[in-house]
């Protein structure tokens, strides 16, 4: 973490306001005075720079008032007062002017981040489209000419059995595709009532291609189905920014990865869909946990994460109207809760009573 | 025989594509765009196109666009395997509303061909009594 977040002033700080005040209070020509007030305006950028809270500028003030009165004696405290009023001013109006650049330049970086990644998806869209197309060409000589080859092969012959298994592997190969391109495709901003349980599995069924070998993907929906309002696209990057980041912290051991979609109703809300991405991975510290959100903020080696798969999410879980909670802890794995508005099926009220009940788990996917 | 051309760019698919048809017992011939499907179309009027969409110079949507202005109403299959940013459903689907009489995605099997041949012949069959 940042040495410069802890709370506590500098010392060097506070003796140089200290020094100030003094220079402003005992200014004998307006120069002096007016460089004394330059110097105040400086020093309140330095505290936004430092990271120091408006509250500790007041503590920060106060102690160097008490300094200068303890060097001045013979100076009444009320002619003190009056005279540090327009370097404290100063200081503050540099302080509240710098906080606020700070912010603009925040709130610019976050909006370039999502500005990124959009064209980042954007460009991999169009890359995606173009293999699949060349990669249908392929697969289509493969079966092709597979199909063909049978024909001279005995039926029960051996070889004939080696053709099938080319067949389906070129299906195979061929469904990837399709899923690829579906992912891939470009966002619209047009969302729409989908099932996140049967989403969610095909979404991992194209990521568990991705992952290491010796990491368990389990997906045990609790719901059978689960209605919300959003564009597929949206959901899958959810799933699969989640999901990656999980496989990054179970990296070192042969971890597992427990990914559930089941409806809640909480008391002070609307019935609602909950998305659990659960890992035993490495977990995080709470320092980590406070800052998971902030674009570019990432605990992975250079190079390996961008920072923004989380904060990606955090965005799209806000677009969404939903909320998203962790749990974690060293050592003791991670748990994205994310919960969205549940919405009816298409032509079904929502107030139907299997909305809210949780049906018992069905048969467990596991995707190996 | 019923003679039936082939327009595809992706040399290796055409080579299957032309295997196959000719085992089904078509006679087949092959041509790698557009422009010289035009050419062979004039040449010799085949009695059933198979054309790729996405292909350089003149591309599927525009051959079938010429062929539709052509008397010989010549059935065609587009088959497309996607394109870039736009999808294969999408390629397929305005294929169909320039009047294509079989659509198939690629990869396919020899069986959805054959589907697909029927469909392009049989219907030919109908318009033309």
């Amino acid at each position: 973490m940042n040495d410069t977040r802890t709370p506590k002033s500098p010392p060097d700080l506070i003796r140089r306001y200290a020094e100030l005040l003094q220079g402003a209070v005992f200014a004998e020509d307006p120069l002096a005075a007016e460089t004394a007030l330059a110097d105040a305006a400086d020093l309140g950028r330095r505290l936004v720079a430092n990271e120091i809270p408006l509250e500790e500028v007041g503590e920060l003030h106060h102690e160097a008032l008490v300094r200068l009165a303890h060097a001045h004696p013979d100076l009444p405290l009320g002619q003190i007062a009056d005279l540090i009023t327009a370097p404290l001013m100063e200081a503050h109006m540099a302080y509240s002017l710098a906080f606020r650049e700070q912010l603009e330049r925040r709130a610019e970086a976050i909006v370039n981040a999502r500005l990124e990644q959009s064209r980042r998806l954007e460009a991999i869209g169009t890359l995606a489209a173009g293999i699949a197309h060349d990669f249908n060409n392929i697969l289509g000589a493969i079966l092709g000419f597979s199909e063909l080859l049978g024909d001279e092969l005995p039926a029960e012959s051996e070889g004939h059995g080696y053709l099938n298994h080319i067949q389906q592997a070129s299906f195979r190969a061929k469904d990837l595709i399709a899923g690829m391109l579906t992912f891939a495709r470009e966002v619209e901003d047009d969302p729409i009532p989908i099932d996140a349980v049967p989403l969610v599995q095909e979404t991992l069924k194209l990521l568990r291609v991705s992952l290491a070998a010796d990491i368990r993907l389990d997906f045990a929906p609790a719901a059978r189905e689960a209605w919300i309002l959003a564009e597929p696209s949206q959901i899958q990057q959810i799933v699969m920014n989640l999901c990656i980041n999980a496989a990054d912290a179970v990296d070192a051991h042969r971890g597992r990865i427990q990914v559930d979609v089941r409806l809640i109703k909480p008391e002070d809300s609307l019935p609602m869909v909950r998305l659990t991405v659960e890992d035993d991975g490495e977990g995080m510290s709470e320092e980590v946990r406070e800052r998971v959100f902030d674009p570019f903020f990432t605990t992975k080696a250079p190079g390996k994460g961008s920072g923004l798969g989380l904060s990606v999410v955090h965005g799209l879980v806000a677009k969404l109207r939903g909320r998203i909670v962790i749990a974690s802890a060293p050592g003791r794995g991670t748990c994205f809760t994310i919960d969205l508005p549940q919405t009816q099926r298409e032509g079904t009220p929502l107030s139907e009573p299997h909305s809210i009940r949780e049906t018992p788990p069905k048969q467990r996917d596991t995707f190996e | 025989m019923i003679k039936v051309l082939i327009v595809d760019d992706d040399e290796i698919f055409r080579a299957m594509l032309l295997a196959m048809m000719r085992r089904e017992g078509y006679e087949v011939s092959a041509v790698d765009n557009g422009r010289e499907a035009l050419q062979r179309v004039e040449q010799d009027p085949p009695d059933l196109v198979i054309t790729d969409i996405l292909m350089p110079e003149i591309d599927g949507i525009e051959l079938i666009m010429e062929l539709a202005k052509l008397d010989a109403r010549i059935p065609i299959i587009a088959v497309s395997g996607g394109r870039r940013t736009i999808s294969l459903e999408f390629n397929l689907e305005s294929a169909k509303l320039l009047g294509v009489r079989a659509t198939l995605p690629k990869p396919f099997t020899r069986e959805s061909l054959r589907k697909a041949i029927a469909e392009a012949l049989d219907q030919d069959q109908k318009d033309t009594p």
